[in-house]
């Protein structure tokens, strides 16, 4: 069965590419309003056939060891010494992610197709849906980094064209070509990681086994001791030791760029200018988790450089506190959850960076639930607010959209780590990897813990509890464009069941998801039989027998490990689980004192501290801080060299065509004046020059 | 090319007034091509330049080379330019319809 799944694994990016084709096509003329089926239809099998080949591969894990199969579809490039093809390499990591990808994917074009409803360019919106789960699909199943690249830059395409949805909008193309820039600065990185990665180990498959290399690929290479590694051909072993240095910090600056990380997260907030199921899909659910995957994926070539790894770790950390302390002081729903998603992708980069992968991909998998949940609970907010989103002007919604008010509910106590929803265990298991390594860490990302609980009740507390304030309909409502389709004076359904029901779905996953790695690390022992993540503990285990800082997290199969050591682990964990689950209910308890039951007191907080509440309110100036180091110097030097173009070198092309001209004129004034004689005496003092000239 | 008896020795004319009458009707015919502007005077002119070249060509013929191959270009040039001539007074007899005049400036519109 496993073996007809991988068959069937093209299929998976392949039905949303065709159903993107036909509904981007098609649907200006012909589907318009339905343009959503193909999509429905293609993502709809795609996940089914994850859910299958996820099934299939838990099967396959009971009786191997390690699990990882390259499926090829077709060659794709060949030049000289370069190959790369077309093929997925399907690991228990690959099926978490397309499950993740395609599943929670197919519930958001669900709930799209009832909040874009009647918006101008639906069609187009579907399409770029289809081009992006097409995309994804591609980044987290290629069996080679040119599939990953592939796929990175195609997220990257369909997340600016989808940023850009309301490209009517100045703020949306602003958005949107903040967050193509800013991604290019991290793929710079990437590309050139991925060009060195070929350069030392001569291919770019992530293992051999692939058509027409009978060579290892480059995560096994990157795991062989350097006597061994020699003997490949293609390998250029004198590269090897210093490329292993730099190649982790290439991949790293990609990831942080795809991922929003500081210091390129700050194109995250800004694209929250486009559509909300975007909002949720892409950028909170799938594609800026690429970044998590890729470290993941590529464990072998990060777990033996200890700076790369505590690069990655402390980035993560630092991201996650940096990011939370500016959602307390935003005031936009989405924008709240965009610096909570920036925040959360650090807790999962910290994960990584300890050598924790499975934590990483369980809060993944987790945030990818509860965020999506979330990002779409506030679409329904929004749709019925006419676009207005400020969390000032509403309040105790909970009588209008009794239905969201319960979904939100459910998705803020995930996210805040209430004990017992899918966040409270994911969000543990990473503390717990952290404070292994190092307890600053491990405090730091406990404090980020308390800011979150704090400031998603404060977002729910302030929006659907208290009194009852609706706000008028704002101006700038019409941008989202819901002026005009069932909202006449009526209001009666706020909740409609194309929305609603996909929103139930994943508020099931944000309640239990986090029971898929706990009590039992299920998550854990089948992630544990990825070849990338096997080959990585490996070589951080050799890592540490060399001296190396960071001690690799055991990938579910603790049970291996001996009794006294399992004991101490769990008693640390029972204690990190009290603790957190603690810092948790203060968080909700501080936010219901503040924004419930004394809402003067907390409006008054901020003028206590004028400076600090002054500086997160203006996200620490540091989108100010680019506009001016980079930014504004890149436009000076831009209008010099547009100077310099003007005038020099449009003026030299400017002369060389006035030359000519100049002299075509004086001769027509001077001796071509149609007589015959002149023409015929020109001729012969012509020939008298030239014979004087020949023969003088 | 067939070879011609030899010259004498005392032959009173030279090879320089040979030439020296090409040169002048070659000259004649250039001032005339230069300071007239009848049509059909200048196309006479430019034949004299042709006769001036053919004498030339003669004369350099038996003169250097002491052979036919003068006389044969001779020919040539002279075919070509009665070719010439049939089509050149043809035009002229158009232009002059055209315009009822054969003067060369009635037609400095040409100049483009």
């Amino acid at each position: 069965m496993f073996d007809q799944y991988v068959e069937l694994s093209y299929l998976i990016p392949l039905l949303p590419l065709i159903g993107a084709c036909i509904s981007g096509f098609f649907g200006a003329k012909w589907l318009k309003g339905n343009s959503h089926w193909p999509i429905w239809i293609g993502v709809g099998v795609s996940a089914f056939i994850s859910i299958g080949l996820l099934i299939a591969t838990i099967s396959q894990v009971h009786s191997h060891e390690g699990v990882g199969v390259s499926a090829h579809w077709f060659n794709w490039i060949t030049a000289g010494k370069f190959t790369a093809e077309a093929g997925a390499w399907i690991d228990p990591l690959t099926v978490v992610m397309l499950t993740v990808v395609c599943g929670i994917g197919f519930f958001i074009t669900v709930f799209a197709a009832g909040y874009m409803k009647g918006e101008e360019g639906y069609f187009r919106f579907f399409a770029y849906l289809g081009l992006f789960i097409f995309s994804m699909t591609c980044l987290v199943m290629g069996n080679n980094f040119i599939m990953l690249y592939l796929g990175w830059e195609g997220v990257g395409l369909c997340s600016y064209l989808l940023i850009g949805y309301y490209y009517e909008k100045p703020s949306a193309r602003e958005a949107a070509k903040k967050a193509f820039l800013v991604n290019r600065i991290g793929d710079f990185g990437f590309g050139i990681g991925i060009m060195l990665i070929f350069l030392t180990f001569g291919t770019i498959s992530y293992f051999g086994g692939g058509v027409g290399s009978h060579t290892p690929g480059v995560i096994e290479l990157a795991s062989m001791p350097l006597d061994q590694l020699a003997k490949i051909p293609g390998v250029n072993i004198d590269w090897v030791p210093t490329a292993l240095q730099w190649i982790p910090f290439c991949l790293m600056v990609g990831a942080f760029g795809k991922s929003a990380q500081f210091p390129l997260y700050v194109w995250l907030p800004d694209a929250m200018e486009g559509p909300t199921p975007v909002s949720a899909l892409i950028h909170a659910a799938t594609m800026v988790t690429a970044g998590v995957y890729m470290i993941a994926r590529c464990g072998t070539l990060f777990a033996g450089n200890s700076a790369a790894m505590m690069t990655v770790a402390f980035v993560g950390a630092f991201t996650a506190l940096f990011a939370a302390t500016i959602a307390l002081r935003q005031f936009d729903l989405k924008k709240v959850f965009a610096y909570s998603t920036i925040s959360q992708l650090g807790f999962m980069f910290a994960a990584v960076g300890v050598l924790a992968p499975v934590a990483g991909v369980f809060h993944l998998v987790t945030h990818a639930f509860f965020k999506a949940l979330l990002f779409l609970s506030s679409g329904v907010v929004m749709h019925a607010m006419l676009g207005e989103l400020d969390l000032r002007k509403m309040s105790g919604l909970k009588r209008v959209l009794p239905k969201t008010r319960i979904l939100m509910l459910i998705g803020c106590l995930a996210l805040a780590g209430f004990p017992f929803f899918s966040g409270f265990f994911s969000k543990d298991e990473i503390v717990g990897a952290a404070w292994e390594h190092s307890k600053l860490l491990a405090i730091s990302l406990l404090v980020t813990a308390f800011l979150t609980a704090y400031y998603t009740f404060r977002l729910y507390f302030r929006v659907f509890e208290g009194p009852e304030v609706i706000p008028p309909a704002p101006a700038g409502g019409h941008g989202h464009g819901h002026d005009d389709h069932g909202h006449d004076a009526g209001h009666h359904n706020h909740e409609p069941s194309l929305m609603i029901v996909p929103l139930i779905v994943l508020a099931v996953g944000a309640l239990f998801a986090g029971f898929f790695n706990f009590p039992e690390d299920h998550l854990g022992n089948f992630l544990g039989h990825s070849p990338s993540l096997i080959r990585a503990y490996h070589v951080a285990e050799e890592h540490v027998e060399k001296g190396g800082e960071i001690n690799p997290v055991p990938l579910g199969q603790r049970d291996l490990r001996e009794t006294e050591i399992q004991d101490h682990e769990k008693s640390t964990e029972r204690m990190l689980m009290v603790i957190s689950g603690l810092i948790s209910l203060s968080g909700i308890g501080l936010a219901y004192q503040l924004h419930l039951k004394n809402r003067p007191a907390g409006d008054a907080l901020p003028q206590k501290f004028p400076a600090l509440s002054n500086a997160i309110e203006n996200k620490y100036w540091v989108d100010e801080f680019y506009d001016a180091v980079i930014v504004k110097p890149l436009w000076r030097l831009g209008q010099i060299l547009f100077a310099i173009d003007r005038i020099v070198v449009d003026g030299l092309v400017w002369v060389v065509g006035f030359v000519p001209q100049l002299s075509g004129f004086t001769l027509k004034l001077t001796t071509q004046r149609g007589y015959l004689q002149g023409y015929a005496g020109a001729m012969a003092l012509g020939i008298v020059v030239i014979l004087l000239f020949v023969f003088w | 090319m067939g070879k011609l008896p030899m010259l004498q020795q005392m032959d009173p004319l030279a090879l320089q007034h040979y030439l020296a009458v090409g040169g002048i009707l070659f000259v004649i015919g250039l001032i005339g091509f230069i300071s007239r502007r009848n049509l059909i005077v200048m196309f006479l002119c430019t034949e004299l330049m042709f006769q001036g070249v053919a004498i030339n060509l003669v004369a350099f013929g038996r003169y250097l080379n002491n052979d036919l191959g003068g006389q044969a270009f001779t020919i040539f040039v002279l075919v070509i330019a009665a070719a010439e001539a049939s089509l050149a007074l043809g035009l002229v007899v158009l232009l002059f319809r055209q315009k009822n005049t054969l003067d060369a400036n009635a037609w400095r519109e040409l100049k483009g």
